[in-house]
Formats: C-alpha cells, structure tokens, sequence
C-alpha cells in the first residue's frame, strides 16, 4: 500500500490513463512503467538527499490533485504584472490554461518554413518524440523519479521541432495559467536541429491552489542554439514542479534565465547534459520571495565528454518568512578534460524570519579542469542605507536600490534585451509592493 | 545656521559627547581638531542622524529647527550633507544613478521640480568638470574600484551638486596624498558661500592650509575645551593635544 499522496496520483492514472495521448502505441506500456517506478519511490519526502529542504509529499498533502478542469472559454488572468511582462514584445504567443492548450488564447501562427509546431498527442507516434521522453538522465535517480509522475500523466504540451539551419522568427511566449484548483501534467519537448535557433518564453501565473506539473525535454543538434526564459509568478497558494533537461550536442549554446517572483511552493530544476564538445550552457536565475513563499532552485550539470562550458549564477532577496533554496551540481566525468564549470549562488535576507539553504557541489574526476563553486548569504548593508540616506534618499528608495543592486548582475544574464528590462520592472515593482 | 547647546550622546551604552556647545552662522567655516577618541565622529554621525548614536541630553537647532527630529534623510533634504571619511562602495549603482536619485529625492522632499534625465545630465557634468570627474568615473558603480581621492572628489561632487547649507567634512585630508588634498580643498574652497556654513573636522593641521577656518576648536573626552582663531591650528600642531586634555583643563 503506497502512502496517501502517492496513491491518489494512482488513482488519477486509473481514471485517466486510457484517454491521455499515445494511449493505442508504445507510450501506453511506458506510462505503466513509469507509474509503477513512481509508485515504488513515491512522492519525494525530506528524508531524500535531493529533497532535504523541499517537503512535496507535505505540501501536496493540502492540495486538490485530481486533475484540474479543461477550461476553455473566457478566463480571467490574475491582476498583475507578470500576467502582461512580455506585452510588449513580438512573440508568437501559445496559451495553456489548466495545462490544456486554449486555442482562444493564443494567437493563429503560420509558422516559419522549417518549424514544426505540434500538441503532444501529434506526436507521440514520432520517433523524434519517442527519443526526447525516452532519454534518460541517471545519475540524479532521485531527482528525476519525480519525472515518471509526469510521464505516467501528461497530458498536454508542446512539441516544437525546428529543422537544420532554421531560426525561429521571434520568440515563442509560452503562457501557462492556471486558473482552477487540482493537477496538470504538461509536457514540452523542443528540437532543435543542427545550426538552428530560437527563443522561447515561458510564463506560469495563476490564481488558484493548483499543483502544476511541468516537464521540458530539450535536445539541442550540434552548434544550435536556444534561449530559454521563464518567469515564475504562480498564486500563493499553488504548487510549481518543474523540470528542464537539456542535452547539448557539440557547439550547441544554451541560455537559460529563470525569474521567481511568486507561488506558494516551487521546485525548479534543470539537468544539463553535455554529449558533444565546445558547448556552452548558462543556468541562471533571480527570484524575490516573501509570505510564507518557498522556491528551490535544483541544478544538475553533467560533463560528460571534453571542452564544454557550464556556468550558473542565482541570486535571490528573501522577505518576510519566506524560503529559498539552491542545490546546484557540477558533476565532470573522467575523460572530461577542459571543463570550465563555475556555481555561484548568493542570498540577501531582508527579514529575520526569512530563511535560505544553499548546497553547491562540485563532483569532479577529471584533472585538467577549471571549476568553481560559492555561496553566500547575507543582509543589507546599514552603513550603505545610511550612506544612501544622508544623501537625501528615503530609507524604503535606499533598501530598493540596493535590492536591485544586489539582484543586477544575475539579470543582466537574461539573454534578451527587453525581456532583461520587463525582468528588471517585475523585480522592481515587486519591491515596491512591500509594506 | 546651527546651534548645539549641552549635547551628550551615546553610542553602544559608551558615552562619548559629554556637553558640546557649537555656534555657526551662515558663511563660517569651523574646524574641529582632536585626537583620536575626542569624539568627533560622533558629532558627525549626530549631526547626520546615524542610527545607534542617541543623544541623551541637549539640543540641536539647525536653521530654527529641531534637527533631533528629523530623521537622516528628512535632514539631508534639510541641508545638512556629511563627507564621508571611507565612502561607501556600492556595486551595481552607477554614480549617476545615486547622484540624479539623491538629488531628485531632495527636490521632491523640498517641493520643488523634479530634473529630468537632460537637465541633470547638463547639472552634473557643469558640476563634475572643475573637480576632474570624467564622464567614465560617473558611468562606474558609486565608488566601487575609486582611488582614494577619487572617492573624496566624488564625495565633493555630491556636495557640489546638492548645495547643502551647513557641509560637514569628516577627515576629509585621510588617505590623501598632497596633490589630491590639494583638488579635493580647491573644490571644498569653490563652495564656501555666505549662504553656506562648514564644520571641517580633522586630526590633523595639514588640511586647515588649504581650507582656512574662521574658527577652530578643540575637541577633547567629548567636550570643547579650546576655541580660537586659525592660528589655533598651528599651535596646537606644535604642542600636541595633550596640552588640551579635558581633564588637565
């Protein structure tokens, strides 16, 4: 008999499984698999490595998860910024709501030649598809077991290959609202083809006590380039699980940048595999919490064969009672000689009861490498908010000067010129709404 | 300008002022010498409004007003500017970004109009061109990776800018070679006006050649125990403070 939590998603498999995509071909005996591992690790608890400062099973004890109704008419999107951060720039912009794609919402694209633009029920018999949900990243098993709850369930998502050579003619803004309470398991997967490019936006807001279940599979061809932003301001009473994994063949560049400004609880990881060589990938992120928010920044890079890059810098303000945590891995594998891999994650405090716990490691078994890890946390200066103050600079101006200050060179990691600026203002305006 | 009558403050349960009584009218300027410990920091930081310096008994009254009540930045936009002996480094805000938001702020505080981003450009470079600021060292973070005397004429060009009516300069001659005390007083001297009074403190004679006092006084256990002319300066660099010990006085 699995544990409570555990089994309800049993049970949501058993009312579902039949009508999920890909139920009459090969993905029907995986998704058993999958559920069967899943039912045998559980739902991740505190007493797993990976999970020490992010009590899931806990939280989705308080939450509804059978799965969330598919909404297709009018929806009201949450009064704030983040619902319209990207407005302003061109995007082709692809609307879920619930976890279900909303034709209302998003916008009739006629796609550039050379990109192919599916729902994942399209694509499930395709060997491309087959090939990104197959793949397996084993050396962080207990991380990743949370991946067979997605692919047990998914149900939803978008499948974007884009063929050799080709560019994405602007960005594709992935919006995710999630607008009533109970589950949704979405799965996105992206190929990019050698020497081809884009740029793609996510945005996960909402307003209900919704339990959001994300996977990204990536494989970047060799030399081609993604640039991957997601900001994160789900409702305070939501629970955000996502997971990117990334393999990058040789030369291929990643630039990936996640900003947190909301959500109860969220949990966001990223594995890098490197299997070609003179890749890059950059993991970065911001995030501003307050309230009893908690968000976890997870991270795993694996270098696995010579010459590749990896770099990782996250920086958070943490406020009121709220938590953060980064678990960042650079793992280089013997015979990976000329790993440049460099962590850096850092903290400020802006309340007593505020909380971060950080575990950077470095795993290295390769000797001809050039890696580097750090940490900190700390507060706001006094000496430099009186500085600023004697010059005539209100105390709260002062404090959201020098939150800004301390958050400006992860930002200036975004990798787009006006979606660094909306970053910018959210974090701003997030400041601006303390009390 | 500013009156302080019998002020005692406090700073970590210590008493360091014991009585302080200081008269500026508009145009002075003041020095305040004494040794290390005398107390004059504190008066600084007092003046300014620094959190953790309490005053326990006295008065301050700076144009008519009761200084005490103010806090740091309402003081600030009062007129009352502090140089800083260490400036601080603040990464990640360019020196034009403090500089436009300071002043901004103070208008506001004042009612007055606020610059917008052409006007002050105009302002500041008008200001910074005499005390050899390039446009270069504006762009960087406020101090981060300046010279010493960078950091002083940085701290000059922040007095320039927003025209305080009493300046107070804390060991503004520290870390200075000659030359760079030199630009840093050429620019100090350039703001005496008589709207404006200036308390100068320092441990040592050497800056008062450059920026002569009216007045000098001096500053021993958290008391005035001496108050004369410019040539006070020079006496005292030939006796040492320890001829005007409080407690031998």
């Amino acid at each position: 008999m699995s544990e409570k939590t555990t089994q309800r998603f049993i049970d949501a498999y058993a009312v579902s499984h039949a009508n999920l995509p890909g139920a009459d071909g090969w993905l029907a005996p995986r998704r058993a698999a999958a559920l069967a591992a899943f039912a045998e690790a559980g739902v991740p608890h505190r007493r797993l490595e990976d999970w020490k400062y992010t009590d899931l099973r806990r939280a989705l004890e308080k939450v509804d998860i059978a799965a969330a109704p598919v909404h297709q008419g009018a929806v009201v999107l949450p009064e704030r910024p983040s619902s319209s951060a990207f407005a302003g720039i061109d995007t082709h912009k692809i609307v879920f709501v619930n976890g279900r794609f909303h034709a209302g919402l998003s916008d009739t694209v006629k796609w550039p030649k050379g990109v192919e633009r599916h729902s994942l029920a399209d694509v499930t018999h395709e060997q491309w598809a087959k090939g990104l949900i197959e793949r397996r990243f084993g050396q962080t098993k207990q991380a990743e077991d949370i991946v067979d709850l997605n692919t047990a369930l998914m149900a939803d998502g978008i499948a974007l290959r884009i063929r050799k050579g080709v560019s994405l003619d602007k960005p594709l803004h992935l919006v995710f609202v999630n607008a009533d309470d109970g589950a949704s398991h979405t799965r996105n997967l992206v190929l990019l083809e050698d020497e081809a490019s884009a740029t793609i936006f996510e945005s996960h807001i909402g307003n209900a006590a919704s339990f959001a279940d994300i996977v990204t599979d990536v494989a970047l061809g060799q030399g081609a380039k993604l640039r991957h932003l997601k900001l994160l301001d789900d409702a305070a009473e939501a629970i955000h699980l996502a997971t990117l994994r990334t393999t990058l063949a040789a030369r291929a560049h990643l630039e990936h940048f996640a900003l947190t400004i909301g959500t109860g609880l969220s949990r966001s990881q990223s594995f890098v595999a490197f299997t070609g060589e003179g890749a890059y990938a950059g993991i970065d992120g911001a995030y501003a919490l307050r309230g009893t928010q908690h968000a976890d920044h997870f991270c795993v890079t694996d270098h696995a064969v010579p010459n590749c890059t990896s770099h990782t810098l996250f920086k958070g303000v943490l406020d009121g009672a709220s938590e953060g945590v980064f678990q960042g891995k650079v793992l280089v594998r013997r015979g990976a000689q000329k790993t440049d891999g460099r962590q850096m994650t850092q903290a400020l405090l802006l309340s007593r009861d505020a909380s971060m716990n950080a575990k950077p490691e470095l795993e290295i078994y390769a000797d001809d490498v050039q890696c580097a890890h750090g940490s900190t946390v700390g507060e706001l200066s006094h000496d430099a908010i009186f500085y600023l103050r004697a010059r005539g600079i209100p105390e709260k101006e002062a404090r959201r000067l020098l939150v800004l200050a301390f958050l400006d060179d992860a930002l200036d990691r975004v990798p787009h010129e006006e979606a660094r600026t909306a970053m910018r203002d959210l974090v701003s305006h997030w400041f601006g709404e303390a009390a | 300008m500013l009156e302080i009558k019998n002020l005692h403050a406090k700073v970590e349960g210590k008493q360091i002022l014991n009585g302080i009584d200081l008269h500026i009218r508009a145009g002075e300027v003041h020095a305040i010498m004494g040794p290390n410990g005398s107390g004059k920091s504190t008066l600084s930081y007092v003046l300014a409004g620094r959190d953790g310096y309490e005053v326990t008994e006295g008065s301050i009254l700076f144009k008519g007003q009761n200084l005490l009540e103010m806090n740091v930045d309402e003081r600030a936009a009062a007129g009352v500017f502090l140089a800083f002996q260490y400036p601080l480094e603040i990464p990640g805000v360019t020196t034009m970004t403090f500089l436009k938001t300071a002043l901004n702020a103070q208008r506001k505080a004042r009612g007055e109009e606020e610059l917008d981003a052409v006007r002050f450009l105009k302002l500041v470079r008008e200001k910074a061109k005499p005390l050899n600021v390039s446009d270069d060292m504006l762009k960087r973070p406020l101090n981060v990776g300046y010279s010493g005397g960078e950091k002083k004429r940085a701290e000059v060009l922040q007095m320039s800018l927003l025209e305080p009516a009493l300046a107070i300069l804390d060991e503004t001659d520290s870390g200075l070679d000659i030359d760079a005390l030199k630009t840093v007083a050429d620019g100090v001297n350039m703001l005496r006006s008589p709207e404006r009074a200036m308390i100068v403190i320092t441990h040592y004679q050497r800056l008062l050649d450059y920026i002569v006092p009216d007045v000098v006084h001096v500053l021993s256990k958290g008391r005035i125990v001496k108050t004369g002319g410019k040539e006070l300066a020079l006496e005292l660099e030939k006796s040492g403070y320890a001829a005007f010990d409080a407690d031998a006085a």
